[in-house]
């Protein structure tokens, strides 16, 4: 088979590249070693989340909020997205004064989607937090979507582009000849000018296979979801110092997550889960929202994600190849990214370049640190 | 000592006869189950039994009482009230007891997960009034309440017996409309012949039917076209049989089509399974001692393929003999010599169980939906249509209609729906179950409040005398 670009990977990241390049008339083959958005992108938290981003992955991070205001629209297919804020809240003074560092930080580089609220904003917006908290920070553009749905929608809205999506279909070998890239499938093999890496938990290995070594590791963050309750929290919620994450969504169920992880299983595919830490989670939960004691836990699972050491994604082109690019290790923050990130490699497949300062992101970003 | 030798999940026959011969030999057992008393669904309160004509219960469920007693004499840690909800292949089971969350180790584990009722989607099988013959016989055998005037509909052993029982103790009924087509007559016949070494097991059956023929309850056979009519709750049933249509008025319908094994713990410990076809369902994949693809995970009993009480017993003892082999405490060949009696009774009941699979083996017309507007899902609300369009927006196997539709992430987990979603799927494909699949099944396997699970123990093991 061949292409102008093949994508390996066909999560979010993946997904969304292809639209974007399909879009721009190149045409792409997207392949998949399970089915698309089987792992991270389809069993995330579905967090769409500007706020209390690592100061380099702002402006990228800000664009792509931008996108997911209009992003069922221009992809013709429902993501789920809902924006509906999403709150961190402080427990104490200590909470307050980091929160002021931050905002002080913020202002200084320009940015004023984050803002300090007080103790009785906080309880207006959620009437049932623990009246112990003290305030927090909101950014009023974040809310959620539906991961496995937003995955979905980037993957038909490429499709209808043209893009071809391959799925049960593992890269097994790839290769530079001359200006093409020859790539070895388990069903067929593929030839393609430019190859971008999106395979995740797996990228390291493709990135081998390009010749890139990066120090990736992952790890699988766990998630609880309830059965229906009554609506108590419009908000995203989360906490400044406590690992306390949930939201509730429009069924009235409410997803439960924190970033306990699990235990990763990659060589077998799947995940185990750390019931004891889930415990803890629970605690937490309860105690800052009293309501939830009695919520009924339906399913509890973990999905296979990237980290990078830093917890930045790699972002940007191969250092050891020509016209191969790579977006993975987003450490468990990369979904609201999707949109722009999937710009961002179109730019670069096309143009050459980006807008976007990408240096934070390159692959041989620790090669350089001595000790 | 942090963990107990062996665990066994369920206490129906299987797991009360395997824990029987395992505490015999001296090993540490542990019993999990949901009932306040063992019993499993068959024996439900056959030891304390609130009906005071039990003998109308039928001499099966009285034989129950034995057995119970039996295992409540034996030394054991029996957990009554303790709802395993997640069973991990490192040995490890989470269950919730008294409103904690209690965390076991075991070196050996024996799921005994039993049968539960294939669901039987024609219209209005959801509508308020419409059970299942084994919600009424749990209804009878736990708190002595019956459902008077009532329409028993399907067909199968379970259906027939309820019936009788009904009959019996002179609740009215108000008609048995059997379902088993006539072709089913004649493709069973072949197996009757293997039937007769099981003979009592036929005699029984055969009598049962006599007593509700002579009884002059209406019977109407060979119906089709199954609909349970009414608006927001049952008022009666339509059908077509001896080439006219009926319609009955009754309040309470109760469906039943054969039982099929529970999978949710079997599969959510992603343990082997294949499809058989002659009970058109899913079951673990297991050798004659019941040891599944994990070698220290076993399985017996309805839970494992559909045997039958008796079949259980023998398939608990037979799980037992083989795990005391990996313990230790018998050598390959005393297992095998202990073995032989119950091997050869299984086989006599397997016979009995071709014959009983063939005649009254489930048809697609009741297996599987036709109307649009018929619920599949229950918990989502997912209607046959609502997977259709999943299925043709790309959603082609059970996980990504999962995905796509949510049908199987209520709290059921898949329980009701699997095999009725994975039955549609090889339908709309035209593929056999074993390419289509299952459900990728999670823990927790019910519903468990945030409370429960942030009290979390570890049972302690006494150390052996």
């Amino acid at each position: 088979m061949k292409a102008d670009v093949l994508v390996i990977g066909g999560g979010i990241q993946g997904c969304a590249t292809a639209f974007h390049l399909a879009r721009q008339g190149v045409s792409v083959i997207v392949v998949e070693k399970d089915y698309a958005g089987r792992h991270a992108s389809g069993v995330n938290a579905g967090g769409v989340r500007l706020l209390g981003r690592d100061m380099a992955e702002v402006p990228l991070s800000k664009t792509s909020m931008e996108m997911w205001q209009t992003l069922d629209d221009d992809l013709g297919h429902d993501t789920g997205f809902r924006r509906h804020s999403l709150i961190n809240i402080a427990v104490d003074d200590a909470d307050l004064g980091a929160l002021q560092v931050r905002e002080d930080k913020m202002r200084a580089a320009g940015y004023t989607h984050e803002r300090i609220i007080d103790r009785s904003e906080l309880m207006d917006r959620l009437p049932h937090v623990n009246p112990d908290c003290v305030g927090g920070v909101i950014s009023d553009l974040d809310g959620y979507a539906i991961p496995y749905k937003a995955t979905a929608a980037f993957r038909r809205a490429a499709e209808d582009l043209g893009a071809q999506v391959v799925e049960s279909e593992e890269v097994l070998g790839l290769r530079r000849i001359g200006n093409v890239w020859l790539a070895q499938g388990r069903q067929h093999r593929y030839e393609a000018e430019t190859v971008v890496n999106c395979a995740g938990a797996w990228a390291d290995r493709i990135a081998l296979l390009i010749g890139d070594n990066v120090p990736l590791s992952h790890a699988a963050p766990m998630l609880m979801i309830t059965a229906r309750m009554p609506h108590f929290a419009k908000p995203v919620v989360g906490a400044v110092s406590r690992q306390l994450s949930f939201k509730q969504f429009e069924n009235g169920t409410v997803l439960i997550g924190g970033g306990a992880k699990g235990f990763a299983d990659r060589a077998n595919n799947r995940t185990r889960l750390d019931y004891s830490k889930l415990a803890a989670a629970c605690r937490t939960t309860a105690e800052f929202f009293p309501i939830m004691h009695k919520a009924s836990i339906n399913r509890m699972w973990a999905g296979l994600e990237a980290y990078m050491p830093d917890n930045l994604p790699v972002l940007g082109p191969a250092v050891n190849a020509a016209r191969a690019f790579h977006a993975f290790g987003f450490s468990a923050h990369g979904f609201q990214m999707a949109p722009v990130v999937g710009q961002v490699l179109a730019d670069l497949v096309t143009g050459g370049h980006s807008r976007f300062n990408l240096s934070p992101f390159r692959i041989d970003r620790f090669d350089r640190k001595v000790l | 000592m942090q963990a107990f030798d062996c665990a066994i999940v369920g206490a129906g026959p299987a797991g009360m006869c395997a824990a029987i011969e395992l505490a015999r030999a001296g090993v540490q057992v542990a019993v999990l189950d949901r009932a306040p008393r063992a019993g499993g669904q068959i024996y439900r309160s056959a030891a304390n039994s609130p009906v005071p004509d039990v003998a109308a219960l039928g001499a099966d469920y009285a034989a129950g009482a034995a057995l119970i007693s039996e295992f409540e004499q034996v030394n054991l840690t029996h957990f009554t009230g303790a709802d395993a909800w997640h069973l991990g292949d490192d040995g490890r089971i989470l269950f919730s007891h008294e409103g904690n969350t209690q965390e076991l180790r075991c070196r050996e584990m024996l799921l005994c997960p039993g049968a539960m009722e294939r669901p039987m989607p024609i219209p209005g099988w959801t509508l308020p009034g419409v059970m299942t013959a084994g919600a009424a016989q749990v209804m009878l055998k736990s708190d002595a309440i019956v459902a008077e005037g009532a329409i028993f509909a399907g067909s199968g052993p379970l259906l027939y017996l309820i019936v009788a029982q009904y009959l019996r103790l002179g609740v009215p009924v108000t008609a048995l409309v059997d379902t088993t087509p006539r072709q089913h007559y004649l493709d069973a016949a072949p197996h009757l012949l293997r039937a007769l070494r099981h003979s009592g097991q036929l005699r029984k059956g055969l009598a049962l039917l006599r007593e509700i023929r002579t009884s002059g309850v209406a019977i109407h056979s060979v119906a089709e076209r199954l609909k349970v009519v009414g608006d927001n709750k049952a008022e009666g049933l339509r059908f077509v049989a001896a080439g006219r249509q009926h319609e009955i008025t009754a309040d309470t319908v109760f469906l039943h089509h054969g039982v099929q094994p529970n999978l949710n713990m079997t599969r959510a410990m992603d343990l082997d399974h294949q499809w058989n076809s002659e009970q058109m369902c899913w079951q673990v994949s297991a050798d004659d001692f019941g040891q599944s693809s994990i070698e220290h995970v076993s399985v017996a009993g309805d839970g494992a393929g559909i045997v039958g009480a008796d079949g259980a017993r023998a398939e608990g003892r037979l799980a037992a003999l083989n795990i005391l082999r990996r313990l230790g405490h018998l050598s390959r060949a005393e297992r095998d010599q202990k073995a032989v009696k119950d091997l050869s009774v299984l086989s006599s009941i397997k016979s009995f169980r071709r014959f009983i699979d063939c005649l009254y083996r489930p048809t697609d017309a009741l297996r599987l939906p036709r109307d649009p507007e018929t619920l599949v899902c229950r918990c989502e609300e997912q209607s046959l249509d609502d997977l259709r369009k999943g299925f043709d927006q790309g959603a082609q196997d059970p996980n990504t209609l999962k995905a796509l539709t949510r049908c199987g992430m209520g709290p059921c987990q898949g329980r009701q729906c699997g095999h009725v979603v994975a039955g549609l799927l090889a339908q709309w494909r035209d593929e056999h179950p074993e390419t289509i699949g299952y459900y990728r099944l999670r823990s927790p396997q019910r519903l468990l409040t945030l409370d429960e699970l942030s009290r979390y123990h570890t049972v302690q093991v006494e150390a052996a005398e």
